[in-house]
């Protein structure tokens, strides 16, 4: 079953084309990764789908309901939970506070049970919140009425690594009982890691639709060795290494082949430091899908 | 169905206990100077051109009656408090597009058409309290001083300003759905009241102007035709009950078509 379709939508702001002719479906019991660098047009996408703005063309349904027929939409939310990128709570209101008033729009069944794997100080002000205590609020009331899907804008955003893991965890048990999530992330690793079909994001326009095992294949991550000795790039660089500076006695580049043959190469050098981390998204499309593979403006 | 109505009354308690605390003091200040003022009400009277007396609704200031209605109503209450409706609801929606409240408020099921008459509605707590307190003030405060107030006149003068309040907290509706920057409404909400209740008073000094004050809300709410000639001008009450749905639907009708 079809819980979003999109269909030929197109957001223009005079001639900046925030989402172009973007076309795909979500449907029923997966996890859906919406993937694109900063300012791609990921939350263009999901704010057209809410109805907060009109798409100059096109039109989408979400939970059968035409995002052009606002009735329609509107009673479709009762089985939506959305966590935005900006959470816009009422800063002035405690956690609890917050929850209730939305409780009273659609329900909290789940409330009890999401608070023993987020704990957010709950009877503090929202705007003594940290970061990450603000995004475990946005989780459970995403949650906590049961909804049938789930749209998430870069969910783990000020989350420590060990709360982003518990998200993770439960949005496949989530998932396993049936509820289907729309991931929007511009992190590659997490959306490898936890979804199940991805869509790529890039100037407004839709790249790829892929399986997750193509985009498996697809990694990258940011490297950074200094070297004890100096050490010639020659016998140093290989073919998976893209992006590459060098300084002194240290190599930076964004690494594209498999982890453990990364480990091993360096096991051959003597190193006194080294950095890895998640690479620019757009450093790792431009060398998968090509430079100029969209060009909105034309 | 009901939520965003209770909760917004909520947020209406605080600015509300405010305000009504300031209408006690100016009450009260109003009613200590009425004693020495009615001593001087006849030069008073005579020292302004009649035109002007109109203009101001100054009639019989000797009486409390028309002391309250000719100072204490068209300033405090006409402008003061009108401008506090259409100042209070030009932050309803405003504020909420920048912060991204409406986001998370409307992912509930919840339409924009409701949200837009929930939060207008939650102005019935300034609306009660306000009036509650002011007619409490007026009446224990004229026995304090000796005087004893027409108790129905200054019912119906307190009843039939909800129309024009009603009508200063749409045009602050207005202003809320139209402009984004919450500071800019609520300034454009004072000044806008303010200019017209100027442009009623100055188009009731010259006939050349009059057609000009019929926008002002001002023209259909008269506190001294009230409580001192006993005049219900129903028909005005009903006008402005009319234009503030009007400007509610115009409210709507931008709030619904614009991007967020």
């Amino acid at each position: 079953m079809t819980i979003i379709a999109i269909d030929g939508l197109t957001k223009r702001y005079g001639d900046v084309v925030a989402n172009d002719d973007i076309t795909f479906n979500v449907e029923a019991g997966e996890i859906f990764g919406y993937l694109g660098p900063n300012g791609a047009g990921k939350t263009t996408t999901i704010r057209q789908l809410l109805g907060l703005i009109k798409p100059t063309e096109g039109t989408a349904e979400l939970l059968g309901a035409d995002i052009r027929d606002r009735k329609a939409l509107t009673a479709a939310k009762a089985n939506l939970g959305y966590l935005p990128d900006h959470l816009g709570f009422e800063d002035r209101l405690t956690g609890n506070q917050a929850l209730d008033y939305f409780a009273r729009m659609r329900g909290d069944e789940r409330r009890e049970e999401l608070l023993e794997l987020f704990h957010p100080p709950l009877d503090r002000p929202i705007e003594t919140y940290s970061a990450g205590n603000r995004r475990m609020l946005g989780i459970i009331q995403a949650f906590m009425h049961d909804p049938d899907l789930v749209i998430m804008d870069e969910p783990t955003s000020g989350l420590d690594p060990l709360k982003q893991d518990r998200l993770h965890l439960f949005l496949e048990e989530e998932v396993a009982d049936g509820k289907t999530i729309f991931f929007s992330s511009h992190i590659l690793s997490e959306v490898q890691r936890v979804c199940d079909r991805v869509g790529i994001i890039r100037n407004g326009a839709i790249v790829e639709i892929e399986d997750i095992e193509s985009l498996l294949s697809r990694s990258g991550k940011d490297v950074w060795v200094h070297f004890k000795d100096d050490v010639s790039p020659e016998t140093f660089l290989t073919d998976e290494m893209i992006d590459v500076e060098e300084a002194d006695s240290a190599i930076r580049f964004t690494y594209t082949g498999e982890t453990n043959r990364l480990i091993e190469h360096l096991g051959q050098f003597d190193l006194v430091d080294i950095d890895v981390g998640d690479p620019q998204l757009d450093d790792i499309f431009k060398h998968y899908y090509g430079d100029n593979l969209v060009n909105p403006q034309t | 169905m009901t939520a965003i109505l209770r909760h917004e009354s909520r947020n209406q308690l605080k600015s509300t206990s405010l305000l009504g605390g300031l209408l006690v003091a100016i009450s009260f200040f109003f009613l200590a100077v009425f004693p020495g003022i009615r001593e001087e009400a006849e030069a008073l009277e005579a020292a302004f051109p009649d035109i002007l007396a109109g203009m101001m609704g100054f009639e019989e200031l000797h009486t409390i009656e028309g002391f309250t209605s000719g100072w204490l109503f068209p300033f405090i209450w006409v402008l003061l408090i009108g401008i506090y409706f259409a100042y209070t609801s030009s932050s309803f929606i405003s504020g909420d597009i920048r912060s991204r409240q409406l986001d998370l408020l409307l992912s509930n099921p919840v339409s924009r058409e409701s949200v837009v008459l929930q939060k207008f509605a939650s102005l019935w707590v300034p609306l009660v309290a306000l009036n509650a307190v002011l007619f409490i003030v007026l009446v224990a405060g004229s026995f304090l001083i000796g005087e004893t107030i027409d108790i129905f006149g200054l019912l119906m003068t307190q009843l039939l300003s909800v129309p024009y309040l009603l009508v200063c907290g749409a045009i602050g509706m207005i202003l809320s759905v139209a402009i984004d920057r919450v500071g800019t409404a609520q300034a454009g909400a004072i000044g806008m009241i303010f200019i017209l209740w100027m442009l009623e008073g100055v188009s009731e000094l010259d006939p050349d102007y009059e057609l000009l004050g019929l926008i002002a809300p001002s023209r259909y709410y008269d506190p001294s035709a009230i409580l001192v000639r006993g005049e219900y001008v129903i028909v005005d009450a009903v006008t402005l009950l009319f234009g503030t749905a009007a400007l509610l639907t115009i409210a709507i009708i931008i709030f619904v078509r614009r991007d967020l």
